[in-house]
C-alpha cells in the first residue's frame, strides 16, 4: 500500500469538493416535517426513525466509494467513511439499526424520494432539480 | 390508451411477483485474522500452564510461545431475512480459529419494530453485560485488537430470551434502553472446563433479567446496566453446592462512559459482579486514542480484582497495552497491539504474567 499516493489522491479529492461540490440533503415535497442538521444526524447514525411530524423514515445513501458519500459523512456526520462503517457494523451485527438503502446514483436517489413520502436522501447540488425538496445544505 | 394499458398491466405484474417473493433475503458479515504470540512470560507453575496470554476468556483463545493464527481469527456471517412491515428474522453464524472454525449459531432471532420508539426480539442473541459485549466478534467496530481480555472474564455470553427495545430521542439527546430476560444452559462451558476446572463443566445462568440505558450525543455517551442471575454449575457431572445450596445468584452492575472531541477519545468501563460466594468482580478499563487520518494510535489499561468474605488472594491481574489501528480500506483495518499482563494471585493465578505482540486484519462486508 502506497501511503504517499493515497494521501495525495485524499488531498485531491479535498481541493475538488471545495471547488465544486456541495452535498443537499433531500425529502419528498409532501413532507411537512421540520427536517435539521441536527435530525439529518440522527437518522444517518441510526438514532431517530421518524421525521417531527411522526412520519417513519425509509433512508438511501449513495455507494461509500462515491465523493459524495464520503463528503456527505464527513460534512454532516462528522465522521470518516472507515468511522462510520465501524458505527454501523456495531449496530448491524446486533440487531439494533438497519443500515440505509444504497441506490447506485443520484437519479435513482431522486427517483426514490420523488416517490416516497418517508423517503430522505443526499445528491450532489448540481444533480438536484425540482422534483424533490431540499432541506440541508452542505 | 394502449401504451398506459400496457404500463398498467407491468405494474401489477411487478407488484404481484414481488408479493409472491416471501422475504428480502440480505447478506452481511465480518472476519478477523491474527496472529500472535507470547514474547515473554512467567505461565502458572503451580497449575502447569506454560507462559500464556489469554487473550479471549470466554472461547479460551490463548497465545502461547509459538506464532500462532488460530486463537483471534474468525469468519462471522449474517442473514437478515426483511419479512417487511417491521418484521424480521436474523441469524448469524460465527467460526472461529480457536474452534477448528466449526460454525455456530451465535445469534438466531426473530425481531418486530412495533413503531419508531419500539421494537421487540425474541430467540438467541449475545448477552450485553459489558459495553462491547454484543459485538465483541466484530473486531472491526472497536480500536483494539480485542475488548480488554482482564474485563470480558465472563463464562456465558448467549442467552435464549426476549429482549424490548425503547429508542427516543430528547433535543439533541438521543435514548437507548432495554430490557431482556432469558436463559443459558452451556453444556459444555469452554472457559470453566478447559481452562480452570480441566473436567467437562456445564454452567447454566436461569431466571436472568437485565436491562440498559444507553445516553447519547454528539461526543458524550454513557451506558448503565444492571443483570442479575441464578447460577447451576455442573463439574464432571457432578452438581456444585454452595453453602448447601445447588444454586447461587449473581448481580451485575456496569457503567460506561465515552468521550469524543475532534480527534481524541477516551474510553472507559467500570463493572461489579456481585457473586455469591465469590465475593465481588470488579473490572475496569480506560483507553485514550487519537485519530492522524487513517491511522488512530492508542494506550489502554484495564484491571480485574476479586474481592469479598471469604476470599483470600482472589483473582487479581490486569493489562497494559499499547497498540495501532490503521484504516488502510474502506472496510478493512489492520491493527498492531502489545500487552504487558500482570498477574497477582497465587491461588486465583489465570495465566501468569505476559508480555505479548499481535496483529491483524479486521473487515466487515
Amino acid at each position: 500500500m502506497n501511503f504517499f499516493n493515497k494521501m495525495l489522491v485524499i488531498t485531491a479529492l479535498m481541493i475538488s469538493h471545495n471547488a465544486l461540490s456541495e452535498v443537499v440533503v433531500i425529502v419528498n415535497k409532501s413532507n411537512s416535517g421540520d427536517v435539521d442538521a441536527t435530525l439529518v444526524k440522527k437518522i444517518y447514525l441510526g438514532k431517530a426513525k421518524a421525521f417531527s411530524n411522526g412520519e417513519k423514515v425509509t433512508v438511501y445513501t449513495l455507494p461509500t466509494n462515491q465523493d459524495d458519500t464520503e463528503y456527505f459523512r464527513e460534512k454532516a456526520l462528522s465522521k470518516s467513511n472507515s468511522q462510520f462503517k465501524s458505527y454501523w457494523s456495531k449496530l448491524v451485527f446486533t440487531g439494533k439499526g438497519t443500515p440505509a438503502t444504497e441506490v447506485d446514483s443520484a437519479a435513482d436517489i431522486i427517483a426514490a424520494v420523488k416517490k416516497d413520502p418517508s423517503a430522505i436522501g443526499f445528491v450532489n447540488s448540481n444533480d438536484v432539480n425540482d422534483e424533490v425538496k431540499v432541506v440541508v445544505n452542505y | 390508451m394502449k401504451l398506459i394499458s400496457c404500463i398498467k398491466l407491468i405494474t401489477a405484474t411487478s407488484c404481484l411477483l414481488s408479493m409472491h417473493s416471501y422475504a428480502d433475503i440480505n447478506f452481511s458479515g465480518f472476519a478477523s485474522v491474527n496472529a500472535g504470540k507470547v514474547l515473554s512470560g512467567t505461565g502458572v507453575e503451580h497449575y502447569d500452564v506454560p507462559p500464556t496470554f489469554l487473550a479471549d476468556y470466554p472461547i479460551v483463545s490463548a497465545y502461547t510461545e509459538e506464532w500462532d493464527m488460530a486463537p483471534e481469527s474468525l469468519f462471522g456471517l449474517q442473514v437478515t431475512a426483511d419479512l417487511t412491515d417491521g418484521l424480521k428474522a436474523i441469524a448469524q453464524l460465527v467460526g472461529r480459529g480457536a474452534e477448528d472454525y466449526s460454525p455456530e449459531f451465535e445469534w438466531a432471532y426473530l425481531s418486530y419494530e412495533i413503531n419508531e420508539n419500539w421494537t421487540v426480539q425474541a430467540g438467541r442473541k449475545r448477552l450485553p453485560l459489558f459495553y462491547y459485549s454484543d459485538f465483541y466478534d466484530v473486531g472491526y467496530a472497536y480500536v483494539w485488537m480485542r475488548a480488554p481480555a482482564d474485563n470480558y472474564t465472563w463464562q456465558i455470553f448467549n442467552y435464549n430470551g426476549i429482549n424490548l427495545m425503547y429508542n427516543t430521542d430528547i433535543g439533541d439527546w438521543s435514548l437507548a434502553t432495554n430490557v431482556y430476560t432469558g436463559k443459558e444452559d452451556d453444556k459444555e462451558n469452554k472457559l470453566l472446563g478447559d481452562f480452570f476446572f480441566k473436567e467437562e463443566t456445564r454452567e447454566i445462568w436461569k431466571d436472568m433479567l437485565g436491562g440498559v440505558v444507553n445516553l447519547s450525543k454528539d461526543w458524550f455517551e454513557a451506558r448503565l446496566t444492571y443483570m442479575q442471575y441464578t447460577n447451576e454449575r455442573f463439574i464432571g457431572g457432578q452438581q456444585t453446592t454452595w453453602g448447601g445450596s445447588d444454586s447461587r445468584d449473581g448481580r451485575f452492575y456496569g457503567a460506561s462512559f465515552n468521550f469524543d472531541f475532534d480527534n481524541w477519545f477516551l474510553l472507559s468501563e467500570i463493572n461489579r459482579l456481585d457473586l455469591e460466594f465469590d465475593g465481588n468482580l470488579d473490572t475496569n478499563m480506560i483507553t485514550l486514542g487519537y485519530r492522524i487520518n487513517a491511522f488512530t494510535p492508542f494506550v489502554a489499561y484495564s484491571s480485574m480484582k476479586q474481592k469479598g468474605d471469604g476470599v483470600f488472594d482472589g483473582e487479581n491481574h490486569n493489562t497494559t497495552s499499547v497498540g495501532l489501528r490503521w484504516d488502510f480500506h474502506d472496510s478493512a483495518a489492520f491493527k498492531i497491539q502489545y500487552d504487558d499482563v500482570t498477574d497477582n494471585s497465587y491461588d486465583y493465578a489465570v495465566a501468569g504474567d505476559s508480555k505479548s505482540l499481535s496483529f491483524g486484519v479486521d473487515l466487515v462486508f
